[in-house]
């Protein structure tokens, strides 16, 4: 076998031992297959397999593209023509915001997460993603919120502000139906599922990489991957926060954007785009991803400059944090804030254009095949190098000035969007689909749809730039003859229908594919990574045995690692103990650390779904009482789930494990949830530093601000309260270190002081709320205060149930000395609270009585 | 100064995202700063440049720039003296502080040239 591999070859046949051939390689197949498989019937809602999940976001979010797509096609029939009333203004409103808040929420995220968690447990040479039960939460949530967004345009009550919601425009003042509602509680219904993917994703590629798979040695894919979950961990809380204010705001008359109240319009435009524009770069990345991972396989060489395009990673994922002001440089703020602003703008272009010649570079020194996916690279290498360019061009303050809110900046996003998601996602879908479906699509007519497409768009939105350089505003619903706009609407009009033709082509070419597709050889590209050792389509299971992969290219240098991966030679090649089980390794070297055991298919991801979504509906209808019944039921379920863990039976009652192999994470004091915890708290942080963003920007700069003379907030209610949960958070730390000594006596005691104290800080916390008499509909300053003191005892009450729920565990034998780990994941909640409290007593009730109004 | 550098481990993943998230708090900082301060200390106008904001910028961003630029140069004496995944890791870090130290420079020269609170 050694000496089959090509010249290339570095794999380390000594750390990559061939095993012997199991006894029998079908009865161990069929044997996963049992514990892997999928159900059928009614509990196929169940499943939470990540190939089924992934397949499931994708086919939905291209539902939605077509949703969204035909919302564009009314779009260009209005403004084909000038004074043409085929959509009165207000349905036009509603259909360019809902076309702009589908593509951005329903199809252009979720379709590359799908696209992600299909992928990514594939290519790491795992079995399954690291929380497969949030996989399925974040799917029905994701279609749930979506069914609810869309279904307002059936209702003609849908969002008309612009898919950026600005205020005072969404306020109830200027929009008093529910549309506005629909687009908050939607899309933050939404979000839900974008996070549980961000931060499943962020684990599984630290944590479940195959032995040896150390992080340099990791494909491409994953560190775009690993990049774009951090950046939603990251960005997309700030519009959670935006979306909770401004739903209070408009449902209880909370005044966070109401100028009269003491707030501020200006900070939703902040909190929009602190998450909006690294937006941007979570949808570019996987696209580009897409295109690191298909140019060298198709150039038939590794990719030049592998370090350059990590480094260009890191460095987008960090800039384009930086950047957000750009979109509100004509609000009024002062010119050295706007050049620091428009310096960082041309910075994010360094990393874009390296990974352009880190491309350009790979295809220079290959020999490039110019199969149908390679096509739409070109395609994506043409477009988006366009579009960044006029991305500079916007970066510079007096340009931007003259063109804002007009057809060039429509035209611009979409020449990067499109250009940077679009191309390379059909790029990727052709690449795949082998792996899909076993067959091959038909060059013919990919390659109509390519053209179709390729002219289409450029038809439309090349021409756009003009439309929008003679002065023509974005969001208006017709325009007047003799503008000089006309013939260049009608063009972008005729483009974009050609457009529409090239995306049936294509779908037309997918779906014939499937009944008339050639049957595709093992893997047919000749590809380099790892999702091609599986069969095609996918086992539910990925992989009979998991190999050691210490080389960038382990097809490439052993062509023969699928065959004795199917034999069942390489790890965990057993199923005799009925457990769901994948390696955990060390995030960095790839060092087998311990066995991840994975929970099975479950009802209640679906369930606390469905309870969600009755929580969204009734805060729509203004059914409070309902709603709060709907969030208790929620959190049961929730917390019902949560008990399925370690060493219960549903779990994984039985730790042993074959001489040799390392033991089960539940067993450890390290694993999958402690990172998962990690990782969500850091989501947690960007809400909270945004909140506290919030206050400090309300105090400074909001023109009708009022603080009062004496704070609200007794001092030393709080201060006993936050002792009571340092006491707490304390007592649980010691804890923890005697369970790391294997020590476990006075356990279930000891979590039950620390539950007390949690719900004693809690009642303290809810004293000093009432005592503090805040008149919330009528000061911005005491509705802030709320929402902060409504955290804390969010962050206190969750604890204490967790913690009340940790002694219950011990009582039943699923933790202690034994099975030490959920202490240690409930311990960091606590650390956070405790760090939490004591800021929000800094900030409220501190530093006002220091320094005053 | 070779111990200093020892304790840092500049072979470490970590030093990934030191420079960039040192970067992110020089950014926030030298912005929210600048916000803060034409707020509570408005400079006169026909002050200029020569303003207290601008000066206190200036020496916020020299500082973070000289720190970077060590860290950089740190790192870089430390990929000479490894092979494989450390020294991946050590040159990827200084590319990274590197450009951190750029983007300090880069970001703040309109501190020298144009007023604070305009």
């Amino acid at each position: 076998m050694v000496g089959d591999a090509n010249p290339m070859t570095n794999i380390n046949y000594e750390t990559t031992p061939v095993g012997e051939l199991p006894e029998d390689p079908q009865r161990l197949h069929e044997r996963l297959n049992e514990i892997w498989g999928n159900p059928r019937g009614l509990k196929a809602l169940t499943i939470v397999n990540h190939t089924t999940l992934g397949l499931r976001f994708m086919v939905t979010g291209m539902v939605f593209f077509l949703f969204g797509g035909m919302l564009a096609m009314l779009i260009r029939s209005q403004l084909a023509l000038p004074d043409q009333d085929f959509m009165s203004p207000d349905i036009y409103n509603q259909v360019t915001t809902m076309h702009g808040t589908v593509m951005m929420f329903l199809f252009a995220i979720p379709i590359l997460e799908g696209l992600a968690i299909y992928m990514i447990p594939k290519m790491i040479g795992a079995r399954d993603l690291v929380c497969p039960r949030l996989t399925a939460l974040g799917y029905w949530c994701y279609l749930f919120g979506g069914i609810i967004l869309t279904f307002s345009l059936v209702l003609e009550m849908a969002p008309d502000s612009g898919w950026f919601m600005y205020t005072p425009l969404s306020s109830s003042e200027y929009s008093p139906g529910l549309g506005s509602d629909f687009w908050l509680l939607g899309i933050t219904f939404v979000e839900i599922s974008a996070l549980s993917a961000g931060v499943e994703l962020v684990v599984s590629i630290l944590r479940t990489r195959t032995q040896g798979m150390a992080l340099h040695k990791m494909p491409l894919f994953a560190w775009y991957i690993l990049a774009m979950a951090m950046m939603i961990v990251v960005g997309f809380p700030p519009l959670i926060l935006g979306s909770v204010l401004l739903e209070l705001e408009r449902a209880v008359g909370m005044p966070f954007f109401d100028v009269a109240g003491g707030g501020d319009p200006i900070l939703w435009q902040h909190l929009f785009w602190l998450f909006g524009h690294p937006e941007v770069y979570i949808i570019f990345l996987p696209g580009a991803g897409i295109v690191s991972t298909l140019i060298p396989v198709f150039a038939g060489r590794p990719i030049v400059g592998y370090g350059w395009a990590v480094f260009a990673i890191l460095t987008t994922g960090f800039i384009s944090f930086g950047l957000w002001v750009h979109h509100m440089f004509t609000v009024g703020i002062p010119q050295l804030s706007l050049a620091f602003f428009s310096a960082a703008s041309m910075m994010v272009a360094i990393p874009t254009g390296i990974q352009v010649f880190v491309w350009l570079a790979t295809l220079w020194l290959g020999k490039p095949k110019m199969k149908l996916p390679m096509l739409w690279i070109v395609g994506f290498l043409v477009i988006f190098v366009c579009g960044g360019l006029t991305g500079v061009m916007l970066a510079l303050v007096p340009f931007d000035w003259q063109v804002h809110d007009t057809h060039f900046v429509v035209a611009h996003m979409h020449y990067v969007l499109v250009g940077g998601m679009f191309f390379p996602l059909i790029a990727g879908l052709y690449y795949w689909l082998p792996l899909f479906s076993g067959r091959m699509p038909s060059e013919t007519i990919g390659k109509w749809g390519f053209w179709l497409v390729f002219i289409g768009f450029n038809t439309t939105f090349l021409v756009m730039h003009w439309t929008g350089l003679l002065g023509m505003p974005r969001r208006v619903y017709t325009y007047e003859a003799g503008t000089g706009w006309e013939i260049f609407n009608l063009i972008s009009s005729v483009g974009g229908f050609i457009t529409s033709v090239g995306i049936a082509m294509v779908l037309l070419d997918i779906a014939l594919h499937f009944r008339f597709g050639k049957p595709a050889k093992h893997n047919p590209w000749n590809s380099d990574s790892l999702e091609w050792a599986n069969n095609m389509p996918p086992l539910p299971y990925n992989f009979v045995s998991l190999p050691t992969v210490e080389t960038r290219h382990p097809l490439w240098d052993s062509p023969d690692l699928p065959r004795t991966m199917m034999e069942g030679r390489h790890g965990l090649a057993i199923a005799t103990h009925g457990r769901r089980e994948m390696w955990g390794t060390d995030p960095i070297t790839g060092k087998l650390r311990e066995i991840i055991h994975l929970p099975g298919n479950s009802w209640w991801p679906l369930f606390a779904a469905l309870a969600l979504a009755v929580v969204c509906l009734s805060l729509l209808t203004r059914l409070y009482p309902l709603a709060g019944v709907a969030v208790v039921v929620a959190v049961i379920f929730l917390l019902r789930w949560s008990w399925e863990n370690g060493a219960h039976p549903n779990a994984a009652p039985d730790a042993r494990v074959e001489p040799g192999d390392p033991p089960l994470h539940s067993r450890t004091m390290d694993g999958p949830g402690l990172w998962a915890m990690a990782i969500a708290l850091l989501a947690n942080g960007s809400f909270f530093l945004s909140y506290l963003f919030g206050w400090f920007y309300l105090w400074t700069v909001s023109p009708e601000w009022r603080m009062p003379e004496t704070s609200p907030l007794s001092l030393v209610g709080l201060i006993v309260a936050g002792l009571a949960l340092t006491a707490g958070a304390g007592l649980l730390e010691k804890l923890v270190r005697g369970l790391r000594r294997q020590h476990d006596a006075g356990l279930a005691v000891g979590m039950y002081s620390i539950s007390a104290l949690g719900f004693v800080q809690v009642a303290i916390t809810l004293w000093v709320l009432f005592n503090a008499n805040l008149a919330v509909t009528e000061t911005t300053h005491d509705a802030v205060i709320m929402v902060g003191l409504a955290y804390v005892l969010l962050h206190g009450g969750l604890g204490a149930i967790l913690t009340l729920l940790q002694g219950l565990r011990v009582g039943y034998g699923y933790v202690g000395a034994h099975a030490p780990f959920e202490p240690v994941v409930i311990a960091q909640w606590w650390r956070y609270s405790v760090v939490t409290f004591w800021i929000i007593v800094g900030s409220l009730a501190v530093l006002p009585r220091v320094i005053g109004g | 100064m070779r111990a200093t550098m020892e304790r840092l481990h500049f072979t470490h993943p970590i030093h990934f995202i030191i420079g960039l998230t040192l970067w992110s708090g020089w950014f926030v900082t030298v912005y929210g700063g600048h916000a803060l301060a034409c707020e509570v200390a408005l400079p006169e106008p026909e002050q200029g440049v020569f303003t207290l904001i601008n000066a206190t910028l200036l020496v916020i961003s020299l500082l973070a720039a000289a720190l970077l630029a060590w860290l950089t140069w740190g790192c870089w004496q430390v990929t000479k003296r490894h092979q494989g995944r450390l020294r991946f890791n050590a040159w990827l870090s200084t590319g990274l502080y590197f450009f951190s130290t750029l983007g300090v420079v880069f970001a703040a020269m309109p501190i020298v040239g144009i007023p604070p609170c305009l």
